[in-house]
């Protein structure tokens, strides 16, 4: 890279931010990829590829060394799947007065809808989960339960930036990103950030939800396909062999070698030399990661390939196994995509609804923990449950059980990682309409998650717009201790 | 971390600024001491603490004596300076500071050594008005073609470097071609340029290069960049901004037109308040409604805020250079900027119209000329007068028909109203909400044109808007009647008529008398229903020659009554069955005719074109307050504007700009790009350095702040930026004067003296080599492959985006259209910017983040690109295209269509080497690989495309 431009940024921001606290180690990986080091230092041995994915080593050492988080893009009712309400038992169709913001404004009394499913204890912990998730329920005693988490926005557009990049404005980095920044990747071969979306289409804003913001596009997340080619033009074209391929490569190689050969002190050169090399072995790499036909009948079986209602789902939780497996460090799986009935957001028919998403979704989550438990992985594998917001305890519309977002108070869950299993912390009221007791704002469970990884969430900052930048915000945030 | 790690950051922090210094310099306040004091005392000893009488963020503060008795800092005294003392105390309840790790040794060190030298407070040089210093004395005199030179060898020489060679006459072409058009040399060019030995043949390709439209294009697309534009506001629906494709035209045509940078930035900040801007002075204001925003935010005021807050941010830091967006929530950590500063400058800005897609506050209609606007203000007000003379006809028959009808059919539902369109909102409200403001639920047309609440969805918490219009018969006076539960509001013609706000039931009917010109008159209803009790809306008038009748649907009541008095019966179904009859033939087909006459006369409205603008709500705007810790629930102190207190403040005059707005922003614009402004002119020649040689004099062109970089080379900076006033802020001629300068000219060798005493080339000892933009990338694909499409102007183009990409998007493919194969083959400047989903080639190559102002590109390497490059659909048609030029224009010899291959991308002769590699390519795809003469060709074009001679400048 030339030196002249040290990422866009200046080198004395990222000077700045050093000072600010960020670790030696990923300073150095940054000044490397820079060609900080170079010039003098590597001008002998000739310039090599500078990855700024290169591994870093994180702020502490780590509980967990990667991230699955399960987005249930459109907002689960938290009151009907794992936040148990006997309170509103026979109180359907009640008048309450009960304050709610959603889509529908604020209202200050609603109609409830009594939660439509049966709750039962499982586990030693005796966790209470409804009859949405028989299987999840089976995995209590691996999870923590987050039951008071709170949002900014009960609209799904800013929600969804909030959840993913902890702002309700598009333009900061998403917290796949702040990971990859912080850690680095461990398999070169592989994106470091990996976004499986539903066959539905993306959630909200797109490609906003796993954007980079404000830092290099080397940080995004990379979308990864379960049906043909894993990743965007990573198959050749029609016509094209990889052998053929390959003698195009090495025609190119050879002519960018005598290009380069006057310009040795260049090292973007040979990084963009190497990136192609890079690319081929992703060809070969990528589809090998993808390729779920070297997993075991009994596997496929478990995460409900068998079933039409699962096979979706149960793949891309078996592809994430698999990605993590080799070295991914944060995949992202969205259940829903689209708008109204495509994802989890119950206006209507909240029973049609919610039967569809959770019948779909269940029995593959609970294999990947099984899964990621038997082969010892969850220890060091976190996987976060949840979307955007929760739901009302009240009605929508004068009619019908479609409830409306609440981001005053909803439920999410994590596992493995180092984090406690069978434990919840926080309450919502008796109508799952707010959090009561021990409120956590979504910037709590970044740190936690940014906290799990080894990085310390109040000392990750990148400069940006004059300011150090962090996924958690200006003030103080510690991880949630009470699951850790 | 580890011991060897913190060492290693600290002597990273040194290594900078030491790496070309022979001997310590002297301690630089500003950059060296005052962020330690931000960072590790300014919380309790800065803006907004004194802890024991202690303020560290002034010079004069330090100073005091503190209520110890003791002095903080003592000018060459360490002993006595207490400051020092406490950092270094080993007793824990003296310690400074007192929570957080302690200084490090490299931090005490710098303050001790700036004590010891004297604890100069230096006022960092951004703030401080520029001295023009005349060009300096350079040993090698011969080397200088311009002060520039003088600037930049002097340095060199002072620290033993000489500058690179010149860089030979194709790399300088190309490197030319380039920064001034994003486009490559053609090799007609190439060739004459070789050809021409006379001393001004350079000079000659530099007016010709200045000259072509391709410059606007390319300068136009650095600015946009700093101005975060985009055509959609982002969020869930992302929808397009109305025409704010005429902005981006606007700043082509500027660069192009070389418009003084002075007035280029009053424009764009007041166009529409200065005079004798015609539609260039509304267009250009578009620049507030570029960036992203929230049209169903959560927090409505805050969203306004965060409104302001981007404009505030884009303008500090585009115009200024200054990152006034810091002080929102507080005084500014590091820089001189108040939190009072922030709220003054909000204030410039307080009267501007929220955002909105579609608003007509967004939007004004735009002439080429005052005729055009004269014209069409007559054809309007014709059109008008023809429609409203066509309604008084229909009217007539209509009131003869009803007349004639017997008393029984009189009971009827006469429609007053057509083209009704109602919007529902649900939230509780106490009195009317602007719903203007709103995001509507549901937006429909009414079925049958009259007001009706039926359609809300739920019993309470909702609103209604009707918009219509309203069919006044003849001239005269009209009463009103308007009835509800809760409060509603009636609109005649633009003018509150009844107003019936706030929670409450019915029975309390508000009457209204007003005299109405016979025509068709919009009416607009607002309604809420608050959050319990009953709802209701009854909206009725009376007029010359008819009685009280309807204009809400009737509410149940009102139809049993109506009923009961006998069969009601429909106007329009009626007309339709007894016209004929009642009216006579004859009088019914005219009756017909008319109406048809006028649902053609609705359509043919006389077209303008509109603008994406920037409004006010008049000429006063509401008050500003300072918002305590940047929150809109808690306002303050008042504030009026005033200039920005670290360029000399100032309260502001503001110039009176008549009716619609507050002549502010003019006040501001004026202050702005006044000669004494410190940073303006500093800034913007700062930009224009920077993309011709990649990076600034000083590296961070959007912050001049104690946070950004300092200049490489001050006093160069300061002279361009008195030569740039000095030239009327004419941008033609500093390009002209850097390029012709032999600093630009130097050749981007390196040289091992010079690369191990200043590896970053901080002093310019050689040029930068740098890789094509994203745009650049895409463009020289067109360029050499014959297909670009040189048409400028218009409405954003859509080149395809494949369907796994647009699969991402909630709903695939929603707001990317399709234009035809050539409109798809014009520049990337053209492209539509979606915010939401950018066309990937340009963001796989770094184009600029669309959510904030970007200063500087990332240039990253990815193996993604080379995915792209190698795979991606574009890049493979383009491939064809250019195998089929080569076809074409190089005739049925191979060797003469690779050889053409290579001139066209890489802008010279190739050697027989390189035409041998790509002879051999060939040859073996089609030996080894079964491929037909033109496939093979075709993947050696695609080879062509990826090389890095081609996607990088000597």
């Amino acid at each position: 890279m030339t030196p002249s431009n040290f990422c866009g940024r200046t080198r004395r921001e990222f000077l700045w931010q050093t000072g600010g606290g960020f670790a030696g180690t990923a300073l150095a990986g940054m000044l490397q990829r820079d060609g900080f080091f170079n010039s003098a230092a590597r001008g002998a041995e000739g310039p090599a590829h500078q990855n700024p994915l290169a591994a870093k080593e994180p702020h502490f050492i780590p509980k967990a060394k990667r991230v699955i988080f399960l987005f249930m893009y459109g907002g689960p009712s938290h009151i009907d799947t794992f936040d148990y309400k006997p309170a509103m038992k026979g109180r359907d169709n009640q008048s309450v007065d009960v304050k709610t913001f959603g889509r529908g404004g604020h209202k200050n009394q609603g109609r409830i809808v009594e939660p439509r499913w049966n709750f039962k204890q499982y586990g030693e912990c005796g966790h209470w989960v409804s009859d949405l998730f028989p299987h999840v329920a089976t995995c209590v005693d691996d999870i923590a339960f987050l039951h008071s988490m709170t949002a900014d926005s009960p609209i799904h557009g800013s929600a969804m930036l909030m959840m993913n990049s902890g702002k309700i404005l598009s333009g900061s980095p998403c917290l796949g990103s702040w990971v990859n920044y912080g850690l680095g990747s461990v398999n070169e071969n592989l994106p470091g950030f990996v976004v499986m979306l539903d066959p539905t289409g993306g959630p909200i804003s797109g490609a906003k939800n796993w954007s980079s913001g404000y830092m290099p596009a080397t940080y995004q997340g990379t979308i990864l396909r379960s049906k043909g080619a894993p990743i965007i033009d990573l198959s050749t074209p029609e016509g094209t062999s990889r052998a053929m391929q390959r003698e195009l490569l090495d025609t190119l190689r050879d002519t960018n070698a005598d290009h380069l050969a006057s310009r040795a002190d260049n090292t973007d050169l040979a990084a963009r030399i190497n990136s192609y090399e890079l690319a081929f072995k992703m060809q070969q790499h990528a589809p090998e990661a993808v390729d779920l036909s070297t997993e075991t009948e009994a596997t496929q079986k478990m995460y409900g390939l068998d079933n039409p209602r699962t096979l979706d789902f149960g793949k891309r939780c078996l592809l994430a196994r698999r990605l993590v497996e080799r070295g991914v460090r944060f995949v992202q799986l969205y259940s829903g995509g689209n708008h109204n009935d495509a994802n989890w957001d119950a206006h209507g028919d909240l029973e049609k609804n919610h039967n569809f998403h959770a019948g779909n979704t269940d029995q593959p989550i609970a294999a990947l923990l099984k899964d990621l438990k038997q082969r010892d992985m969850l220890k060091d594998t976190l996987v976060v449950w949840g979307g955007e917001f929760g739901r009302q305890p009240t009605a929508e519309y004068a009619a019908g059980t479609g409830r409306d977002h609440n981001a005053y108070g909803f439920t999410m869950w994590m596992a493995g990682g180092g984090v406690k299993g069978g434990t919840s912390v926080g309450t919502t009221d008796e109508l799952g309409s707010v959090a009561v007791d021990s409120p956590f704002h979504v910037k709590y469970l970044h740190a936690t998650v940014l906290h799990q990884m080894g990085l310390d969430p109040n000392k990750l900052s990148y400069f940006h717009g004059g300011l150090d930048q962090k996924l958690v915000g200006v003030e103080h945030v510690a991880p949630i201790r009470e699951i850790i | 971390m580890t011991r060897v790690a913190s060492c290693l950051i600290a002597a990273l922090i040194m290594l900078p600024h030491c790496s070309m210094a022979q001997s310590p310099e002297p301690i630089d306040f500003g950059r060296q001491i005052q962020p330690i004091l931000a960072k590790r005392c300014y919380a309790c000893h800065g803006p907004d603490k004194a802890e024991g009488g202690l303020r560290l963020n002034q010079s004069e503060l330090a100073f005091e004596k503190l209520e110890s008795g003791k002095q903080a800092v003592v000018a060459k005294d360490i002993e006595h300076s207490e400051l020092l003392r406490r950092i270094l105390s080993k007793d824990e309840s003296d310690q400074m500071p007192p929570e957080g790790p302690r200084l490090t040794q490299t931090q005490i060190d710098l303050l001790s050594r700036w004590i010891k030298e004297g604890a100069e407070w230096k006022e960092h040089w951004a703030f401080v008005p520029p001295v023009v210093l005349p060009a300096p004395a350079v040993k090698n005199a011969k080397w200088v073609a311009n002060p520039i030179d003088a600037f930049i060898l002097s340095k060199l020489e002072k620290n033993g470097l000489s500058p690179a060679a010149p860089a030979d006459k194709l790399a300088l072409l190309r490197r030319l071609t380039y920064d001034l058009t994003g486009l490559p040399p053609t090799p007609a060019e190439v060739d004459a340029f070789l050809e021409n030995k006379s001393p001004d043949a350079y000079e000659k390709v530099v007016d010709r290069l200045l000259k072509s439209d391709r410059y606007g294009e390319q300068w136009a697309r650095h600015w946009l960049d700093v101005v975060r534009y985009a055509d959609t506001n982002s969020f869930e629906r992302d929808g397009p901004k109305p025409n704010a494709w005429r902005y981006r035209d606007y700043v082509i045509r500027s660069f192009n037109a070389d418009k003084p940078y002075d007035q280029f930035v009053r424009e764009q900040l007041a166009g529409d308040e200065l005079p004798e801007t015609g539609s260039d002075g509304i267009i250009a204001t578009g620049f507030y409604r570029l960036g992203q925003w929230d049209d169903e935010p959560a927090d409505r005021l805050l969203a306004l805020y965060d409104g302001f807050d981007d404009i505030i941010t884009t303008s500090s830091q585009g115009f200024l250079g200054l990152t006034v967006n810091c002080a929102r929530c507080h005084d500014h950590k590091i820089d001189p900027i108040t939190q009072a500063d922030y709220y003054s400058m909000l204030s410039f800005f307080q009267g501007i119209t929220p955002n909105g897609n579609p608003n007509p506050q967004v939007e004004r209609a735009i002439f080429e000329s005052d005729e055009a606007k004269a014209a069409y203000d007559i054809a309007l007000k014709q059109h008008r007068e023809k429609i409203d003379q066509t309604q008084a006809r229909i009217s007539a028959i209509e009131k003869t028909f009803r007349d004639k009808l017997t008393n029984q059919d009189q009971n009827l539902d006469q429609p007053d109203m057509d083209d009704l369109e109602y919007r529902f909102y649900r939230d509780t409200w106490e009195k009317l909400p602007n719903f203007d403001a709103l995001k509507a639920e549901t937006t429909a047309k009414m079925d049958r044109p009259f007001f009706d609440i039926s359609p809300a969805t739920r019993e309470f918490s909702f609103g209604f808007v009707f918009v219509g219009t309203l069919k006044v018969p003849t001239d005269g006076e009209y009463t009103f009647f308007v009835d509800s539960d809760d409060g509603s509001r009636l609109t005649v013609d633009g003018k509150e008529i009844i107003l019936h706000d706030g929670i409450h039931g019915t029975g309390t009917p508000q009457l209204a008398k007003i005299n109405l010109k016979q025509g068709r008159l919009p009416i607009r209803v607002d309604y809420f229903q608050g959050p319990g009790g009953a709802k209701e809306l009854i909206v009725k008038w009376s007029g010359p020659g008819f009685e009280q009748r309807y204009l809400s649907a009737m509410t149940e009541e009102g139809v049993k009554l109506a009923d009961r008095r006998g069969k009601r019966r429909d106007f329009v179904t009626l007309m339709k069955s007894q016209g004929p009859t009642i009216l006579g033939a004859d009088r019914h087909k005219e009756y017909t005719a008319l109406a048809s006459e006028l649902e053609e006369l609705k359509k043919v409205k006389p077209a303008a074109s509109y603008a994406l603008c920037v409004t006010e709500t008049g000429p006063t705007p509401a008050d500003t307050f300072l918002l305590k810790r940047g929150n809109p629930q808690s306002p303050g102190d008042k504030i009026v504007p005033t200039y920005l207190s670290p360029l000399g403040g100032g309260k502001a005059t503001i110039p009176s700009v008549g009716p619609n707005s507050s002549g502010r922003r003019l006040a501001l614009a004026n202050w702005i790009v006044s000669p004494e402004n410190r940073l303006t002119s500093r800034v913007m020649a700062n930009r224009i350095w920077q993309h011709h040689f990649g990076r600034g004099i000083v590296r961070s062109p959007n912050n001049f702040g104690l946070l950004g970089d300092n200049p490489t080379h001050l006093e160069l900076l300061d002279w361009l930026a008195n030569a740039f006033v000095q030239g009327g802020w004419k941008m033609k001629p500093l390009h002209k004067l850097i390029v012709m300068s032999n600093t630009y000219r130097m050749s981007s060798q390196a040289n091992a003296t010079a690369q191990t005493k200043d590896p970053l080339n901080n002093l310019f000892w050689r040029y930068d080599m740098r890789r094509l933009s994203a745009e650049e990338v895409r463009d020289s694909v067109l360029a050499v492959d014959g297909r670009l499409n040189p048409a400028m102007y218009g409405p954003g183009i859509f080149p395809d985006i494949s369907d796994e990409v647009k699969a991402g998007q909630s709903v695939p493919g929603s707001g990317w259209g399709k234009s035809t194969p050539e409109e798809q083959a014009r520049r990337s400047v053209y492209v539509h910017v979606k915010r939401s989903m950018v066309l990937p080639i340009l963001s796989d190559f770094d184009f600029a983040d669309t959510d904030s102002s970007c200063a500087a590109r990332f240039v990253t390497t990815q193996p993604t690109q080379a995915l792209a490059m190698l795979n991606g659909k574009f890049l493979n048609d383009q491939a064809a295209e250019f195998a089929k030029r080569l076809r074409k224009e190089a005739g049925d010899d191979l060797r003469n269509q690779v050889r053409l291959g290579y001139r066209l991308a890489l802008c010279h002769e190739p050697d027989a080497k390189l035409i041998d590699r790509g002879l051999t390519l060939i040859d073996t795809l089609q030996k080894k690989h079964g491929k037909t003469a033109d496939q093979a060709l075709d993947q050696f074009c695609l080879m062509v495309l990826n090389l890095n001679e081609f996607m990088y400048l000597d």
